[in-house]
């Protein structure tokens, strides 16, 4: 098999970041929905919570609508394999002299590159409706978050592109969006804090590998993480992430090596 | 490239053990209906589809073997379109380019050689989506000779474009293959595309080779011209019909209901084939290469009445004809010793045609049906059936 080849890679995350920033229309509609929910809810059912979140629901939502926006751009990212395949573009690729890895890591580390991207966005959108506290801490924190967003990102592409590699007709998208999106967003935690919610709900949310995610940027640019996973929780969810991350890579670069063109 | 050898059992039906060599520097052809097996073929030469049985080698290089190698070597532009249409036409150059792991330097120079031959300099910066479907063609086919392959792919390079397009784009691939000596294996289902382009043309189908020649011996094959005489009355032709069929130099005299000379053709030969198939086998084996082996009418004239009560009995021909064709060698010449002969009968002819066989004839005198005949003939559907039967067997275990 060919090796690795540093500019198959890297031509292949250059075309994902151009045709990002050429698919203008679509980020400025996914900014734009991630500003409604932080500007609406946010601010909606933030009365209605009053204090008890220990801050601002704005504040309690913030990093969840980051993961969000990281998500939705990321699954989408590795699930335009099926596009590629559609429009035919998948051949180019196939019949080069190029191992399918290297077109995966270029697909994955440009995914992961244009989602954080949108989810810095919404970090400095969020940043401005006043959502954190901003001191050096939160300062140290942002770093921290750029690097979980990356990590985050890199695994639900490799998702992405495990259902895209799997799946042959396009037509299927909605279904990944209804019954692949929605419940890893709505599971994360985004919403209301594991600890009120009933114990089977919270046992499903365990299994969320994106409710890490969300823990994991609310410990760094706010600065609390969930008591239910115990004094080393920010271990345990940073070691759940890494996990998912390399395990949805393998996933994805396996499936996507024996996809048919 | 030396030598193209390839013997497999793919796909069951898709393409079933065939076997060839292309030379260096040839506009090899494949030849066949939709479905026939070439795409199939050209995947597995390009290591895209990995062929369930059997081998071959391009440029030297084994396919199961070295396929990294076989892919350095080979340039492919696909039937569907293959372009990322949300970049520019040079970013699409300059991505394969990268991925055929060109300097920077390389790239540059080649992109521009490669835009002006193709007429896109121009619009070059501009999206792919803006094209035209032959300016996309033409892309298509820079991008697959920009890494300069030994041997470049083209699957129906002119599907769907119209006339002018096409002729620009069949003077490009001769340009091609004469200019840079790139070998070039193309797969068509337009007959005159085969015959104006290709050096050697390979008949595909249901994944079987049936004939590979050049264009002029294959439509030798067919031993003659096809001489078309309009009677006026059916009478008339019918008193003909076996003066003509008397005469030693005629191949063969075959009686046409209908006015398109084609239509009779396909009649003719068809029962031909299916009288002449006596061992179960309805197609004659065609030997690769030579002249020898390949179909001709039969000269018999048993066979030929044979047929033409046969004709009588099952297609109602016989009942109201106008039309002969006769198989004639040198037509040209025998033109007027024809006319003779009629005149000599003191019967009047209404009209008189002289074709050239085309491809056309010959792919039907070698499948038993029209290239773009659509439904297909009594034949082809069992022998459709056959080879559905046979795919069954294959699949199914004990």
């Amino acid at each position: 098999m060919e090796p690795i080849s540093g500019q198959a890679i890297y031509v292949v995350l250059l075309r994902e970041l151009k045709r990002f920033w050429r698919a203008k229309p679509r980020l400025i509609a996914s900014i734009a929905q991630s500003f409604f929910f932080l500007l609406i809810l946010g601010f909606g059912i933030g009365g209605l919570f009053g204090g008890a979140l220990g801050g601002s629901y704005l504040t309690y939502i913030a990093p969840g609508i980051i993961a969000m926006s990281l998500l939705f751009a990321s699954v989408f990212s590795g699930v335009s394999v099926i596009f590629d395949r559609q429009f035919g573009f998948f051949k180019e690729m196939l019949v080069a002299p190029v191992s399918r890895t290297s077109i995966i890591s270029g697909k994955i580390f440009g995914g992961a590159l244009t989602a954080s991207i949108q989810g810095f966005l919404i970090l400095v959108i969020s940043t401005l409706l006043g959502a954190y506290v901003i001191d050096f801490r939160f300062a140290l924190g942002v770093f921290g978050a750029v690097g979980i967003m990356l990590l985050i990102t890199a695994g639900f592409v490799g998702l992405g592109v495990a259902i895209g590699s799997a799946l042959t007709d396009f037509h299927a998208f909605q279904l990944i969006t209804t019954f692949v999106m929605w419940p890893l967003f709505m599971l994360s935690g985004v919403f209301f804090p594991i600890e009120t919610a009933p114990l089977p709900l919270q046992i499903v949310m365990l299994g969320d590998p994106l409710f890490y995610g969300v823990e994991l940027l609310r410990f760094c640019l706010v600065g609390t993480i969930t008591p239910i996973l115990g004094p080393f929780g920010l271990f345990i969810a940073l070691g759940v992430i890494v996990g998912f991350t390399l395990a949805m890579i393998a996933v994805g670069t396996v499936l996507f090596a024996r996809a048919e063109a | 490239m030396k030598e193209l050898t390839r013997v497999f059992n793919g796909e069951v039906t898709a393409v079933d053990n065939i076997s060839f060599t292309v030379e260096e520097g040839e506009i090899f052809g494949f030849l066949g209906p939709n479905g026939a097996g070439k795409t199939t073929t050209l995947n597995m030469l390009a290591t895209i589809l990995r062929p369930t049985n059997g081998t071959a080698s391009v440029n030297g290089f084994d396919i199961h073997e070295d396929p990294d190698s076989v892919r350095r070597s080979i340039g492919f532009v696909f039937q569907d379109p293959t372009l990322d249409i949300e970049l520019t036409g040079r970013e699409n150059l300059d991505f394969h380019g990268r991925l055929y792991g060109l300097s920077k330097k390389e790239r540059e120079e080649r992109i521009a050689e490669i835009l002006e031959v193709v007429q896109l300099t121009d619009r070059a910066d501009a999206y792919v989506k803006t094209y035209s479907g032959g300016m996309k063609r033409r892309l298509e086919i820079a991008r697959g000779l920009l890494h300069y392959p030994k041997v470049l792919f083209l699957d129906e390079p002119t599907l769907g474009l119209d006339p002018q397009t096409r002729r620009a784009i069949w003077d490009y691939i001769q340009k091609l293959n004469q200019e840079h000596n790139v070998t070039i294996i193309l797969t068509t289902h337009y007959t005159e595309e085969a015959d104006h382009l290709c050096d050697r043309i390979q008949i595909i189908d249901f994944g079987k080779i049936v004939a590979l020649d050049t264009p002029d011996n294959l439509k030798a094959t067919l031993e003659g011209d096809i001489v078309g005489l309009t009677f006026k009355e059916t009478a008339e032709a019918q008193k003909m019909l076996p003066i003509l069929n008397e005469i030693d130099w005629v191949n063969s005299a075959i009686p046409v209901s209908g006015e398109n000379s084609q239509a009779g053709m396909s009649s003719m030969i068809q029962m031909m084939r299916s009288m002449g198939g006596g061992g179960g086998e309805m197609m004659p084996a065609m030997g690769g290469g030579g002249g020898g082996g390949h179909p001709s009418m039969p000269k018999d004239p048993e066979k030929i009445t044979e047929a033409m009560k046969m004709m009588a009995e099952h297609g109602g021909l016989m009942r109201s004809f106008r039309n002969i064709h006769l198989l004639v060698d040198d037509a040209s010449k025998r033109l007027p010793e024809i006319i003779k002969r009629v005149d000599k009968v003191g019967i009047e002819l209404a009209s008189v045609t002289m074709n050239k066989p085309s491809l056309d004839d010959v792919f039907l005198s070698v499948t038993g049906r029209r290239i773009r005949d659509e439904q297909g003939s009594m034949m082809s559907m069992f022998r459709r059936f056959r080879t559905m039967r046979q795919a069954r067997g294959g699949r199914t275990p004990r």
